[in-house]
């Protein structure tokens, strides 16, 4: 049997035995990955993965597997093991039956880009990369360049039976001056045109050479700018946090906000997988379902969960495109910018901090919204509407919900996020926050 | 997969290679899922594959396939290959592999009770149980607890590592684990969440010893009761007792990540960050001399079980901190080459396509000589924090913040009112320095540790005895 063919073979048995739901998706990934640290590169990877994923329901009775293909004779084995497994699982608390397509999906979507994993292109970013950050000072450099060509077949007992080729390079690069002073940027891009190592490491080491010979921060309420980097990192917990399957185990601050004023009323927040060449770009959901533009909050307003169509069903409303078999998620997240320079902003802030980024972002308690979170990287005093110097080994310790009706204003500039710490591709300005907590170590 | 890996292996070393070592690693996974009471899905996974490492000019290269044909085995070694030799222009040091115990065996863990005789409707029927208890926990109060999750799993790890210079390791390993996420709320007092992770070596004679009813039922006790009687805690310098969880990911966060070999060097820069330790920190005083700190592969039904590790190497107790002392970090071949040691087996990966790195396995603060009652009776006026939810670290392992969930009031050396989210923010030499004493008990906590990239969330056993700190200023400056 043909790769191609596995995903109707599959569906078609599965339905065959009795399944009245199925989903069966095809993923074939080439990824290439070159991490770097003190200049030089560490190791370099590939990937090359075909997996089925099949998730199948018989009514209420749900279940789903993850595999590598097979023979034919293993894949009719496959499906009779999950007939047996979804008829003995107890039914799940809704029956939503898959949504019926055909769909129509956007060509442009499907076709993706291209992407080259020649090995000596690559190695030509990472050297880019190093070297522009070693150019503005830096001592040592670190990172990681990603590069990724998949195809994804999805055929459901909705009649969909669609292919989309997604592709990508990631660069996430961080520059030391010394221990204690560094800087961080990254650039991200479905093509090659658009892909800026040398920008993002000159950044970086911009950030790291400023960050030099850091004091101690002194903890309290600050008014906070908020670079891309740790702006995209909050923005993105509003996304995963606004899906509806997390909203029904209390394990977001969103719970009961519907129609809710839960921000700053100049912030809208948009999940848009559909603009053609955007990182998180995406034709369908994991149900089949074309993906569209979800506006989550609107003005200040939350105005909607992501659903697949199973939350939809127990929330009375439509699917909006985020599935997710079991939980949906966003795709592709994006802030309305404001209309003020980075300058402009900064001019207007009298005494505060600037942060350029932070890691390990936990809860004390999803529901309320109570987290901390870590700068890290060059973090700066702003005094008199002017960065004067830099300080370290402050937290973030502060309230989700407050935050972001805390805003005081966005730039109109904004810069793609995805990373190690943001995994969902983010398009964020620069933000202000007002009276943001900083707590330091007591001892 | 014996066949494939030699072919894999030879096949490398003909191209002229200076270090290769080959893995086959199969993870089948058997999961179930509770939300709210009700079974949300079944979910079966299989990972299979084979994964290649090798250095080739001085540069290291690694590459995986899940189709496991000669062919495209055969093809994956050829990119690690290329990929490494196309590097090597990038390189100042370069990469060599260093000694170790390597291994020629295969190791086998047996369970009393395989999973494949407990069925799915077994498996949900003591989810559902345990459920149904933390939702009647609260049943005769105003607390609810409307939102939980519950999920069971049991996997089987399939494993086999060949090196070109000798080692010759396979294991057979199930293991258990089962994750809980409970929300407790009241209508004017809000609401309190616990989330934590069981997990273990061996059969479902594993999941049975935790008796999961009685513990969320205690749990959900708990929570009720932080909801209705917790008092603000307070702040300023106070004693301290910590129970064995804070005092596990203590152990975790800043004992086993700052001593990573890997992380000293500056491997994880870009992504879990260095340490505030140098090459030459061992001697480095850290800490009271009450303060012993360990990493144990070997501990038998451990979550982070295992006897020879991804490169081949015999794994071993690792004794991070002695008397208050840095002594040992961990170590794989390759750091180990750096630092002119021996791996200390430290090097794992969570799949067949994943980079094996430096990991810790189960890391614990070694038991002292105090009995409870002594630890508590030394203190006039101070807290007990027995559990957390909120924490973190900064990137150099330096400033940490631990955030209680469960906690009381200490009076005169009687446990008394329940305190509300406490806050221990301080330095990692701060924290360490400050245990004076450390009790007789042994308890331990699963986790999933997360570092690499991509980020690979390996499971680990994290735990301690309850310790006394001294003079501890609360609440975060």
């Amino acid at each position: 049997m043909k790769r191609e063919e596995i995903p109707h073979y599959v569906l078609n048995l599965a339905v065959k035995q009795g399944a009245t739901d199925v989903v069966v998706g095809l993923v074939e990934e080439n990824t290439r990955m070159i991490r770097f640290s003190n200049n030089e590169v560490s190791v370099s990877k590939a990937y090359h993965e075909v997996m089925l994923n099949i998730f199948l329901m018989i009514e209420k009775h749900r279940t789903a597997t993850t595999a590598p293909v097979s023979s034919a004779k293993n894949l009719e084995k496959m499906v009779l093991r999950l007939i047996k497994t979804a008829r003995i699982t107890p039914p799940a608390e809704i029956y939503a039956p898959l949504p019926k397509g055909p769909f129509h999906y956007d060509q442009k979507l499907l076709k993706g880009t291209r992407i080259s994993l020649e090995p000596n292109e690559l190695m030509g970013y990472v050297e880019e990369a190093i070297k522009s950050a070693l150019e503005e000072g830096a001592k040592k450099v670190a990172g990681t360049l990603v590069a990724t060509k998949a195809k994804v077949t999805l055929a459901t007992s909705g009649q969909v039976h669609v292919t989309e080729k997604p592709a990508g390079l990631e660069l996430s690069v961080r520059a030391f001056t010394s221990d204690i002073s560094s800087g961080h940027s990254v650039s991200i891009s479905r093509n090659a045109s658009q892909f800026k190592p040398s920008e993002a490491g000159r950044t970086a080491g911009e950030i790291a050479k400023a960050a030099t010979n850091p004091k101690q921060g002194e903890p309290g309420k600050f008014t906070a700018l908020l670079g891309p980097l740790v702006f995209a990192h909050l923005v993105s917990q509003v996304g995963l946090l606004s899906s509806a399957f997390l909203v029904d185990i209390g394990q977001s601050f969103l719970v009961d906000k519907l129609d809710s004023e839960v921000a700053y009323d100049k912030f809208t927040l948009i999940d848009d997988p559909t603009v053609v060449d955007s990182f998180g770009a995406k034709a369908f959901d994991d149900e089949g379902v074309p993906t569209k533009r979800n506006t989550i909050v609107e003005r200040g307003v939350l105005k909607t969960y992501l659903h697949n169509s199973t939350t939809a069903k127990k929330a009375s409303t439509e699917t909006t495109g985020n599935a997710g078999l079991i939980s949906p998620h966003p795709w592709n997240l994006m802030v309305i910018p404001g209309n003020r320079t980075f300058e402009e902003l900064l001019a207007d802030v009298d005494e505060g901090i600037y942060v350029t980024n932070d890691w390990y972002l936990r809860y004390q308690n999803y529901r309320e919204g109570d987290f901390s979170t870590i700068p890290r990287d060059g973090m700066f005093l702003i005094k008199r509407g002017e960065i004067s110097a830099p300080i370290r080994e402050l937290r973030i310790s502060d309230n989700l919900p407050r935050i972001l009706k805390s805003i005081i204003e966005l730039s109109k500039f904004r810069s793609w996020i995805k990373w190690w710490e943001v995994g969902v591709p983010t398009l964020v300005p620069h933000a202000v926050i007002g009276d943001l907590n900083f707590t330091r170590s007591t001892m | 997969m014996e066949d494939l890996t030699e072919f894999a292996l030879n096949y490398a070393v003909g191209l002229g290679v200076e270090y290769v070592e080959v893995r086959y690693q199969s993870d089948t996974f058997e999961s179930v899922i509770l939300k709210n009471g009700v079974t949300e899905a079944s979910v079966l996974e299989e990972s299979k594959g084979i994964s290649v490492r090798l250095i080739a000019n001085r540069s290291l290269g690694f590459a995986s396939t899940n189709t496991l044909s000669r062919r495209s085995v055969k093809k994956t070694v050829g990119e690690a290959s290329k990929l490494a030799r196309t590097a090597s222009r990038l390189l100042e040091k370069g990469v060599s592999m260093g000694g170790g115990d390597l291994g020629n065996e295969k190791v086998d863990i047996k369970p009393r009770i395989r999973f494949s005789n407990v069925d799915l409707e077994s498996r949900v029927q003591l989810l559902k149980e345990a459920d149904g208890e933390a939702e009647a926990a609260t049943a005769k109060t105003q607390v609810k607890v409307p939102a939980r999750i519950l999920t069971l799993d049991t996997w089987l790890t399939d494993k086999m590592v060949v090196t070109s210079d000798g080692a010759r390791v396979s294991s057979i390993t199930p293991r258990a684990a089962v994750y809980t996420f409970i929300t407790a709320y009241h209508p004017q007092k809000g609401s309190v969440q616990r989330s934590f992770d069981l997990g273990g070596t061996g059969g479902w004679e594993v999941v049975e010893r935790w008796n999961l009813s009685e513990l969320l039922k205690n749990e959900a006790h708990s929570l009720s009761k932080i909801l209705l009687e917790a008092k603000e805690a307070p702040k300023g310098e106070m004693d301290l007792v910590l129970g064995p969880e804070v005092v596990g990911i203590i152990c975790h966060e800043s004992s086993g990540h700052p001593g990573e070999a890997d992380r000293i060097l500056g491997r994880e820069a870009a992504q879990a960050g260095e340490t505030y330790l140098k090459p030459d920190s061992l001697g480095l005083r850290v800490g009271s001399p009450n303060v012993n700190v360990v990493d144990d592969p070997t501990v038998k039904g451990s979550f982070g079980f295992y006897k020879y590790d991804e490169e081949g190497v015999r794994a071993r107790k690792r004794t991070l901190i002695k008397e208050g002392i840095i002594t040992e970090f961990l170590q794989n071949r390759e750091t180990g080459s750096i630092f002119d040691v021996e791996s200390n087996g430290s090097s794992r990966a969570v799949a067949y396509n994943r980079e094996p790195i430096v990991r810790m396995a189960n890391t614990f603060l070694e038991p002292g000589d105090y009995t409870g009652d002594e630890l508590f009776q030394g203190i006039r006026e101070g807290l007990y924090i027995k559990n957390f939810m909120e924490w973190n670290i900064d990137d150099r392992r330096f400033n940490q913040r631990y955030v209680g969930l469960e906690a009381y009031k200490i009076k005169d050396g009687k446990l008394k009112e329940r305190i509300r989210n406490p806050i221990l923010e301080m330095t990692t030499i701060g924290l360490w320095s400050a245990i004076d004493a450390v009790g007789e008990d042994l308890e331990f906590k699963a986790a999933y540790c997360g570092k690499g990239d991509p980020s690979q969330a390996i499971p680990v056993w994290m735990g301690g005895p309850h310790v006394r700190l001294r003079k501890v200023s609360l609440g975060g400056a």
